[in-house]
């Protein structure tokens, strides 16, 4: 407890910002010397979830030959059908608003849940391949338990699981460390579907918003369309020599635009940021190609003394932009 | 000092107001009017002001650039000048956003931190590379710009610095000096520790408690790190070179070992009984610290198996604690504290997403992991939780 928090409570009521009832209120809160643990034992499910399913996975992986397919699957399937009958046993059915439980255990629960059956379900295409060679599926399926899960159980964690499922499914790996590695330069056709698949992320929002059906999980959808969109737009812009730049640089003005007006719907200070982040490197990007095309960096020199100038523009201008964010939110 | 500390004053209220708002005493409009009551500095929420901080960096190094364009003339001269007067443009600039008012902006924060760094570098040039020296010199600027625009990160270099400072002048004693570095260390952060709580105790002005109080959570963690047995046998073999062969120990093992266990337990106790909250986190991580060292050198179990173990462990002690603490009202509790609530909710889908999240076109090679057209690497190969 910082002793300084009392004295500002003071001087907020000397200074009449807060009401003689207020003040006796968070007295009264304050003497209750509340120390919550809250935070710290959640992380600790969620880090023992964690460390479970990866000594699990280890486990399998190096014991394949000893221990059996059999057992193996079976004891999976044991550990899953544990976990989904303590949550089913426990949540509340399916509802279409945000939902909490009771007992924040359950939540871990289904995370691990899913991520063992996802383990489970690749396990079994690898050695049984009762997909066949049809890889697509055996990606597919899992992605659609995850969402069942995600959407019947309300988890995000579920639900972003299933969203790099869906991207795999067509080919790109959107894991947050991955993103910036996929081969969007060399393969173009990669680049549409990753566009696409950001475009249907977001026409599913704005489906869901309007049957108000989880629309908390909005953040989460939008978050992943942006950052799809915008990489896979930025990396064709900085590779491309041929005209199909242009086509990128207008889809992210337009994704751009789009993502303005979205966060400043949302009031997320995130999406309004890095939208303007991979906003500013498209234009550095389009105004470099321009300057090249005039043959501007003969006079490199020139360059290095505007520089300075260029970036206490940019800096205003971005000062500027985020004012006028804040004043809105309020 | 340079910035106002009747603003200084008036941010902290600010704050108070803040958490007030999100723990639901005070309501949104109320908020807003105080907000507009009190003078407020140009300040950013931690996303912008890393945003700002980059933007910072461009600005600084682009002048820095512009500068070595007009002055350089392959001279050697130039080479050892440059890095100062890139230091007094670092100070030029951080004087001027400390005048209109930036603070916590991210602009601001590029330029000490730049202005500390060429500063660095510029000492060890002209020392050539001694590292007390530096020591000493980063140490100095870092507590003058921490003095003059309370930018308590550059606290944190102030510490680093200093306990280089520590670790240099010892060297400079020989052998010697080398072997009591570890009680050294340790009676160091234990005296600052003590003095670092009493200043706070004693403390007026309310805008130098996060400085001090950053003191005081580096000396817990330099006191924890001086007699940790896994660092002071790997410095022992670093820096006297001497060879550990199988059978043989460290002197004063027993010393170490029983440091190692205790002191994280001592903390935990501590934490929970002041309710401390930072305490309590170093602490955590002390145990997991702690344990890593007793793998490393007397490990039972192949790492999957204690993984898998720990995880149902971990599980079932945050299951009983919940369990215990979950009807409480007053005190130590599992109900979340109104006034400091922290919410990450969005963060940890991230990181499942991160660790767990599946990946296109993985070819069937030898992992029984991963499949055709979507491997799932849910195992996440690397143990290094």
């Amino acid at each position: 407890m910082n002793k300084f928090d009392e004295e500002s409570v003071k001087s907020l009521l000397e200074r009449n910002f807060i009401t003689e009832n207020q003040f006796n209120e968070i007295k009264a809160y304050r003497s209750l010397n509340i120390f919550s643990l809250n935070a710290e034992l959640k992380l600790f499910l969620y880090l023992s979830v964690l460390m479970f399913t990866s000594g699990i996975g280890i486990l399998i992986y190096q014991n394949i030959d000893t221990i059996g397919h059999i057992a193996i699957l079976s004891i999976l399937l044991i550990a899953i059908v544990v976990c989904f009958f303590y949550c089913f046993k426990h949540s509340k059915g399916f509802q279409k608003n945000e939902t909490i439980f009771e007992n924040p255990v359950i939540e871990y629960l289904v995370l691990a849940g899913s991520i063992l059956s996802c383990i489970f379900m690749g396990y079994l295409q690898f050695q049984y391949k009762p997909f066949g060679e049809h890889y697509g599926l055996a990606t597919l399926v899992p992605t659609i338990f995850s969402f069942f899960v995600a959407y019947y159980f309300d988890n995000r964690s579920v639900l972003s699981i299933a969203i790099t499922g869906l991207a795999a499914y067509i080919g790109i790996s959107v894991t947050p460390q991955d993103l910036v590695n996929n081969d969007f330069h060399t393969t173009q056709n990669l680049s549409y579907s990753a566009i696409a698949l950001g475009g249907l992320l977001v026409l599913w929002t704005i489906y869901s918003s309007r049957i108000a059906l989880k629309t908390h999980f909005n953040f989460i959808y939008l978050t992943f369309a942006l950052h799809i969109i915008s990489i896979a737009a930025i990396s064709n812009l900085l590779d491309s020599y041929d005209l199909t730049w242009v086509i990128f640089a207008a889809v992210l003005a337009l994704s751009s635009f789009y993502f303005y007006k979205i966060s400043y719907e949302l009031k997320s200070i995130s999406l309004y940021v890095f939208m303007i982040i991979y906003a500013y490197i498209g234009v550095n990007i389009v105004l470099v190609k321009f300057l090249n095309f005039i043959e501007f960096f003969d006079f490199w020199e020139l360059f290095i003394l505007i520089l300075p100038a260029y970036f206490i523009g940019s800096i205003v201008l971005f000062i500027k932009l985020i004012k006028k964010f804040n004043k809105e939110k309020l | 000092m340079v910035h106002d500390t009747k603003l200084l004053e008036d941010l902290a209220l600010l704050e108070e107001a803040n958490s007030l708002l999100n723990a639901g005493f005070i309501n949104k409009e109320q908020f807003n009017s105080i907000k507009k009551e009190l003078p407020d500095f140009k300040q950013n929420s931690i996303l912008v002001q890393i945003g700002f901080f980059f933007l910072g960096v461009f600005l600084y190094s682009s002048i820095c650039c512009a500068i070595s364009l007009l002055g350089i003339d392959g001279s050697e001269v130039f080479w050892k000048i440059c890095f100062y007067i890139f230091t007094i443009i670092g100070i030029t600039g951080a004087e001027f956003l400390a005048k209109e008012k930036y603070y916590q902006h991210g602009l601001d924060d590029a330029f000490i931190v730049g202005t500390i760094l060429n500063f660095g570098i510029a000492v060890g040039i002209t020392s050539d590379g001694y590292e007390l020296v530096i020591a000493i010199f980063v140490a100095l600027i870092s507590f003058l710009m921490y003095r003059r625009y309370l930018y308590t990160p550059a606290m944190l270099i102030f510490c680093c610095a200093f306990t280089a400072v520590l670790f240099y002048g010892l060297f400079e004693f020989g052998e010697i000096g080398k072997t009591i570095l570890p009680f050294v260390a340790m009676l160091t952060s234990l005296g600052f520790y003590f003095f670092s709580k009493k200043a706070i105790k004693d403390l007026k002005e309310k805008y130098y408690y996060n400085g001090l109080l950053l003191i005081n959570s580096f000396c817990l963690i330099l006191f924890y790190l001086s007699c940790n047995y896994l660092v002071v046998r790997e410095l022992s073999v670093m820096l006297l070179d001497n060879e550990i062969r199988p059978g043989e120990d460290i002197p004063f093992a027993f010393f170490f070992w029983s440091f190692t266990a205790i002191v994280p337990l001592v903390y935990l106790y501590q934490a929970i009984k002041i309710h401390d909250r930072i305490m309590l986190w170093i602490s955590f991580l002390a145990i997991a610290f702690s344990i890593f060292t007793i793998r490393t050198y007397h490990s039972v179990l192949p790492i999957e198996i204690a993984l898998a173990l720990g995880g149902v462990a971990l599980f079932a002690v945050a299951y009983l604690s919940i369990q215990k603490l979950k009807y409480k009202e007053t005190g130590l509790t599992f109900k979340p504290d109104r006034i400091n609530n922290s919410n990450a909710i969005n963060a940890e889908a991230l990181i499942v997403a991160s660790t767990f999240g599946m990946k296109p076109e993985v070819k069937p090679q030898n992992s029984p992991m991963e499949f055709g057209g979507g491997g799932f690497s849910g195992g996440g190969s690397d143990g290094s939780f």
